[in-house]
C-alpha cells in the first residue's frame, strides 16, 4: 500500500494538470495536461492492483483517445482555435459564477460526506488477482453479454461517425 | 499522518478531478476541451471504481472500468465527429456560437 | 293445453274487428254503401258474437272444470326488477268473470245487430262500429283481469269509448245552438274522473299494504292481516288493516258512484242518452255502468272484513252499510226523478240508476250474489226496453218525415222531438212488435211475476227485509216508484190516442232491429230461472249438503268466485244471513207494490195528456217537486257556471295572461333572451373566449419568459443539470430524512 506522501504527490500532480488542462488557453497544452492526468491517474490504478486497467488507461486514454483529441485540433487548426475566447459578458458572469458555487458546493458535499462517514478505515482488503487473466475469466464468463452489447455500441458509434465524417460531393451543399 | 492511504483518500481526489472536470464543461467554450472535461470526469470515476474493487476485494469494478473506457472511446469518436462536423458548416467550434436550440 | 287457452281469443276477437273497421272501414262504406255497411256491420256484430262463443265455451269448461279460476298469461306488461314489482296481463276465467263475459258478449252482439238497422245511413257508421269494438274489447278487459290494475286499464277504457259514444253526433247542435252531445260526453268525463280518481288512490292504498295488485295475492293478503290482527305501517304508524280496507272500500265506493251512476256523481247518466240509442242500451244501460256492481262483487273479501271487524268511516257508519244506502237511496231518489222526464230516453236513464242503486244496496248487504242476480236481468229488460225506445224513436222520426215531405209538407215547426212522450200515444197500433216486447221489459222492470226483474227484485228485497227495516222500506217505495213510472210511460207512449201527427204515421221497426229485441224478450221471460229460490225450507235444508239442481243455480256458479261465501263459513268474516227461501209475504208485497204502481199511474194518466202541450196531471203536487233532486241542479247552475268561469280563467288568466304572457313570454323567454345574450356577449365572449384566449396569450407570455432560459447554449443546459444533480444529492443527503 502506498505511503501518503507518494500518494500525496501523485495527487498533486493529477490535480495540477487537471487544472492545467481547465486554464490552458491553448487547446493543444489543454490535451498534453489531460495526458499528465491519465498517466498519473494510470500510476494509482497499478498502485491499486490493477495493472492491465492501468495499461488499458495508458493505451486507449492517453493514448488513442487524447491522439485523437490532438488529430482533430491540428486537423481544424490551432490558431483558429485560439479565437474562442472565454470572456465574461454580461449574464454571462452569473452563469460562471453560479458553477463555481455549485463546485464549491459539491467539494463541500464530498468534504462533509468524507469527514461524516469513514467509508474504509484502514484496512483494504487483501490483494486480489487482478491480473489480464482472471479479468479476462471474468469477462468473458460472468460479463459475456455486456461485453458483446459494448461490440454493438462501438459498431452503431463507427457507423455514426462514418455517417457525420461523409460529406455530400455532389447536389445539396445545405450542411 | 496515517501509515497507509485509504479509501477516503481515493475518494477525495477522486471527487476533487470530477468537480475539475464539471467546472471544465460549465465554464470553458471550446467544444474540444469540453469533450476533455467530460474524459476527465469518467476518468475519476474510474479511479473510483478501482479503489473500491481494491477496497472490497471484487474484480467487478475492474470489469466496469473496462466498459467505461470503451464507452469513453466512443463516445470521444462521436463526438469529436460532430465538431468537426458543426465546424464545417460553422467555422467554428465556439460553444457558445451553436445555438439553434435558442427557444 | 285446454280450452281456457282460447281465452284471449275475446279479446283479440273485437281488437281485430275494431282494426279493421276503424282502418278500412270507412273507405270500404264510402264506395259501396249498402255493401259496406253490411261487411262493417256483420264484421263487427261476428267478432262480438265469436267472443260470446269463446265465452261459452269457457263457461262449459269452467263447469266441467268443478268452476275453479284459470289464470291465462298473456304477456308481461311492466316489469321493475329493482323494486321487485311486475304487473303480469293476466286473464282470470273464473264464474264471475264468465258471467259478466256472457253478459257482455252476449247482450252486446244482440245490440249490434240492431245497430246495424239503426245507424243505417249514418255517415259515420264505421266509426260506431269501431267505437263499439273498441268499447267490447275494453269491457273484457276490465273483467277478465286478474288485477286491479288491468281492471283500471278497462276501466278507463270504457270510459273513454263512453265518452267518445256519447258526443258520437259531437257537431249536432240543440235548439240553442249548444253542441249538447258533446257536453254531455264532457260531463260524463268529469263525473268518471271524480270517481277514478278514488279507484287510483285506493288502488295506491292496496299497493301499499299489499305490495301486488292481482286480486288472489291481495284478498289473500288481506285475510291473512285480518287473522293475524297485524297493522299496515304508514310512516312508522300502525294502522290496522281493517282501517286501510275502510279507506279502500270507500274510495271504491267514489269509483262505483262515478262509473255506476250513483249518488252524488249520477248526474252524467242520463245526458249520457245523447248518445246514440244502441249506445245507451249497451254502454249505459247493461254492461259499463255495471262494472262498478262487478267491481263490488270482485272486492267482495275486503268489503266483509270492513263489516266483520266492525270498522266505522269517521265513527258514523260502516263502508258496506254506506254502500247499501248510497244504492237504496239512489234506486229512491232516481226513481223520483224518472216521474218528471217527458223523454222516453231519460226515463229509461233514471231507471238504470235507481235499478244500479238497486244492485249496489244489494252489493252493500252482503248479496253479492243478488246483485250479480239483478245485473244480468237488468242487461236483459233494460238493454230491450232501450232497443224498444230506440225502435219507438225510429217509428216517430220516419212518421215525422212522412208528414214533413209527403202529404201537406207546409213543414210545420211546433217543437217537435221525437223522443218526447207526449207527443206519442196509441203506438201499440202501429208498431205492435215493439209494443209486445215493450210491455215484456216494462213489466219486467216493474217486477210483475214471473218475469226476470220479479226474481231478481224480490231477492234483494228479501235481502233488504232481513238486513235492515228502513232500507227495506226505502227499497220497497224504490220499487213502487218505478212500477208507476214505468206505468206511465206505458200509457203515455203505447195506449190513449196519437197526440201528434207524428205518432199517426209511425211505422213499424225494420227485422233488424225488431228481431233482437224478440231475442231479449225471450230472454227477460226467462232469465229469472237463473236463480229461483227454494219454494219451503224443508227444500232448502234437503239441499243444503248438496246444492245441485234446478234451484239457486246462480248462487251455486257465482259462490266459487266470492271467497267472502268461503271464508264466511270457516268463520273469518261474517256474510250476512242469506235467505234462500222464496218468502210468500215478500214476494206478494213486491207484487203487491207493482200492481198498485201501475195501477196508481193508470188512475193518474189514464187518456192524459191530452193534448202534447197539457202539463203534466202531477206538476202540481209536492212528489213532483220531490222529484228533483237539486244535485243536476247544482251541477248545472253553480258547477258548470263556475267550472266555466275557472276554466276561462284558467285558459285566459292562468294559461294565457300568466303562462303564458308572463311565465313564458316574461320569465322564461326573457330570462332565456337575457340568459343567452348574457352567454353569447358576457359568458362566451368575456368568459370563454378569455379563459380560451387568456390560456393562449398566458401561455404566450409565458413561454415568452420561459423561451429566456433556453439559451440555446449547451453551457446552460449543463449548468441545469449539474445544478439539479448537486440538489438531489444534497436533498438525499440532508433533507429526505
Amino acid at each position: 500500500m502506498i505511503h501518503p506522501i507518494p500518494f500525496t504527490l501523485l495527487a498533486a500532480v493529477a490535480v495540477a494538470a487537471a487544472l492545467g488542462m481547465l486554464t490552458s488557453r491553448n487547446a493543444v497544452h489543454s490535451a498534453l495536461y489531460l495526458v499528465l492526468n491519465f498517466m498519473t491517474v494510470a500510476v494509482l490504478y497499478l498502485v491499486l492492483n490493477a495493472p492491465f486497467i492501468a495499461m488499458v488507461q495508458i493505451t486507449v486514454y492517453a493514448g488513442a483517445i487524447v491522439v485523437l483529441f490532438l488529430f482533430v485540433i491540428m486537423l481544424l487548426g490551432a490558431d483558429l482555435l485560439r479565437g474562442v475566447t472565454d470572456e465574461v459578458r454580461g449574464s454571462e458572469r452569473y452563469h460562471r459564477y453560479l458553477a463555481v458555487l455549485l463546485a464549491l458546493v459539491l467539494l463541500g458535499v464530498f468534504g462533509y460526506l468524507l469527514l461524516q462517514n469513514n467509508f474504509g478505515g484502514t484496512t483494504l482488503s487483501p490483494t486480489i488477482d487482478a491480473s489480464p487473466q482472471a479479468l479476462g475469466i471474468t469477462l468473458f464468463q460472468d460479463y459475456l453479454f455486456p461485453f458483446e452489447v459494448t461490440g454493438v455500441l462501438l459498431l452503431a458509434s463507427i457507423i455514426g461517425v462514418v455517417i457525420f465524417g461523409h460529406t455530400r460531393k455532389r447536389g445539396k451543399e445545405n450542411a | 499522518m496515517p501509515s497507509a492511504v485509504d479509501i477516503n483518500w481515493y475518494i477525495a481526489l477522486s471527487g476533487i478531478l470530477f468537480v475539475i472536470g464539471a467546472l471544465g464543461v460549465l465554464l470553458r467554450r471550446n467544444a474540444i476541451i469540453l469533450f476533455m472535461s467530460i474524459e476527465l470526469m469518467l476518468n475519476s470515476a474510474n479511479l473510483l471504481f478501482v479503489a473500491f474493487a481494491r477496497h472490497l476485494g471484487e474484480l467487478e469494478g475492474q470489469v466496469l472500468v473496462f466498459f467505461v473506457i470503451t464507452v469513453a472511446a466512443a463516445e470521444v469518436a462521436v463526438g469529436l465527429a460532430l465538431i468537426v462536423a458543426i465546424f464545417r458548416s460553422k467555422k467554428s467550434i465556439n460553444i457558445d456560437e451553436i445555438n439553434l436550440l435558442k427557444g | 293445453m285446454n280450452t281456457f287457452s282460447l281465452a284471449p281469443l275475446i279479446l283479440y276477437l273485437p281488437l281485430a274487428g275494431l282494426l279493421f273497421n276503424g282502418l278500412i272501414g270507412r273507405g270500404i262504406v264510402d264506395r259501396n254503401r249498402p255493401k259496406g255497411e253490411r261487411l262493417v256491420g256483420w264484421l263487427a256484430t261476428l267478432m262480438t258474437f265469436s267472443a260470446f262463443i269463446v265465452s261459452v265455451t269457457l263457461f262449459i269448461s269452467l263447469a266441467t272444470n268443478g268452476f275453479e279460476a284459470w289464470f291465462v298469461p298473456i304477456m308481461n306488461w311492466i316489469t321493475i326488477p329493482a323494486a321487485n314489482f311486475t304487473v303480469n296481463w293476466t286473464l282470470q276465467v273464473d264464474t264471475l268473470s264468465v258471467t259478466m263475459m256472457l253478459v257482455v258478449t252476449g247482450v252486446g252482439s244482440l245490440i249490434h245487430v240492431y245497430a246495424i238497422g239503426y245507424m243505417h245511413g249514418d255517415p259515420d257508421f264505421s266509426r260506431f262500429f269501431t267505437y263499439f269494438n273498441l268499447f267490447i274489447f275494453f269491457m273484457l278487459i276490465l273483467i277478465s283481469g286478474s288485477s286491479y290494475l288491468m281492471m283500471f286499464v278497462g276501466w278507463e277504457g270504457v270510459g273513454l269509448c263512453s265518452y267518445l259514444l256519447i258526443s258520437f253526433w259531437w257537431d249536432r247542435l240543440d235548439k240553442n245552438g249548444i253542441p249538447a252531445n258533446a257536453n254531455a260526453g264532457r260531463k260524463a268525463m268529469v263525473m268518471n274522473r271524480i270517481g277514478d280518481f278514488g279507484v287510483l288512490l285506493a288502488m295506491f292504498l292496496l299497493f301499499w299494504t299489499f305490495g301486488t295488485l292481482d286480486y288472489k295475492p291481495v284478498f289473500d293478503g288481506a285475510v291473512e292481516l285480518y287473522k293475524s290482527g297485524q297493522v299496515v305501517q304508514f310512516g312508522g304508524v300502525g294502522v290496522p288493516i281493517a282501517t286501510v280496507l275502510s279507506a279502500v272500500t270507500v274510495l271504491f265506493l267514489l269509483g262505483v258512484a262515478g262509473k255506476s251512476a250513483q249518488i252524488p256523481l249520477y248526474t252524467w247518466l242520463p245526458d249520457a242518452m245523447a248518445g246514440p240509442t244502441p249506445v245507451s242500451a249497451l254502454i249505459h244501460a247493461a254492461t259499463m255502468v255495471t262494472a262498478g256492481v262487478y267491481l263490488l262483487v270482485r272486492s267482495n273479501v275486503l268489503y266483509e272484513i270492513v263489516r266483520d271487524s266492525g270498522a266505522l268511516l269517521f265513527g258514523l257508519i260502516s263502508t258496506p252499510d254506506l254502500v247499501a244506502w248510497v244504492g237504496a237511496l239512489t234506486a229512491f231518489f232516481a226513481g223520483l226523478i224518472a216521474f218528471s222526464q217527458n223523454d222516453i230516453k231519460k226515463v229509461l236513464a233514471y231507471s238504470t240508476v235507481s235499478q244500479l242503486g238497486f244492485m249496489v244496496a244489494a252489493a252493500g248487504m252482503g248479496a253479492y250474489v243478488a246483485a250479480m242476480f239483478h245485473l244480468i236481468t237488468h242487461a236483459f229488460f233494460k238493454a230491450l226496453l232501450f232497443l224498444g225506445s230506440g225502435s219507438v224513436i225510429h217509428g216517430m222520426e220516419h212518421g215525422h218525415h212522412e208528414i214533413a215531405h209527403g202529404h201537406d209538407g207546409h213543414g210545420e215547426d211546433d217543437g217537435f222531438d221525437p223522443q218526447d212522450m207526449r207527443y206519442m200515444g196509441g203506438l201499440r197500433h202501429k208498431m205492435p212488435t215493439t209494443y209486445v216486447v215493450y210491455m215484456i221489459g216494462a213489466l219486467a222492470l216493474a217486477g210483475i211475476f214471473p218475469l226476470a226483474g220479479f226474481w231478481s227484485k224480490d231477492e234483494i228485497l228479501l235481502h233488504g227485509q232481513t238486513h235492515a227495516l228502513l232500507l227495506f222500506l226505502i227499497l220497497a217505495l224504490a220499487a213502487l216508484g218505478t212500477a208507476f213510472y214505468v206505468g206511465r210511460q206505458l200509457i203515455m207512449t203505447f195506449f190513449g190516442t196519437p197526440r201528434h201527427a207524428a205518432a199517426e204515421h209511425a211505422h213499424e221497426s225494420p227485422p233488424l232491429m225488431t228481431r233482437p229485441l224478440v231475442v231479449l224478450a225471450i230472454l227477460t221471460i226467462l232469465g229469472g230461472l237463473l236463480n229461483v229460490p227454494y219454494l219451503t225450507a224443508a227444500q232448502a235444508e234437503r239441499h243444503e249438503m248438496h246444492p245441485q239442481g234446478f234451484w239457486l243455480l246462480l248462487e251455486q256458479w257465482e259462490e266459487h268466485s266470492i271467497p267472502a261465501i268461503e271464508l264466511s263459513e270457516e268463520g273469518v268474516v261474517h256474510l250476512p244471513h242469506t235467505p234462500v227461501v222464496f218468502s210468500p209475504v215478500v214476494a206478494g208485497l213486491s207484487m203487491l207494490l207493482a200492481l198498485s204502481g201501475l195501477a196508481l199511474a193508470y188512475l193518474v194518466y189514464k187518456g192524459r195528456p191530452k193534448t202534447y202541450s197539457e202539463p203534466d196531471r202531477l206538476a202540481r203536487t209536492p212528489i213532483w217537486w220531490w222529484s228533483i233532486l237539486p244535485l243536476n241542479t247544482l251541477y248545472m247552475k253553480y258547477f258548470v257556471p263556475w267550472f266555466n268561469r275557472f276554466a276561462a280563467w284558467l285558459a285566459f288568466k292562468l294559461d294565457g295572461e300568466f303562462w303564458h304572457d308572463f311565465v313564458h313570454d316574461r320569465v322564461i323567454r326573457d330570462l332565456f333572451v337575457n340568459f343567452a345574450d348574457f352567454s353569447s356577449n358576457v359568458l362566451d365572449a368575456q368568459g370563454v373566449d378569455g379563459i380560451v384566449n387568456g390560456a393562449g396569450s398566458v401561455t404566450r407570455r409565458l413561454a415568452g419568459v420561459l423561451r429566456l432560459t433556453q439559451t440555446g447554449y449547451a453551457r446552460t443546459y449543463a449548468l441545469a443539470v449539474f445544478l439539479g444533480a448537486v440538489g438531489l444529492l444534497v436533498y438525499f443527503l440532508f433533507m429526505a430524512n
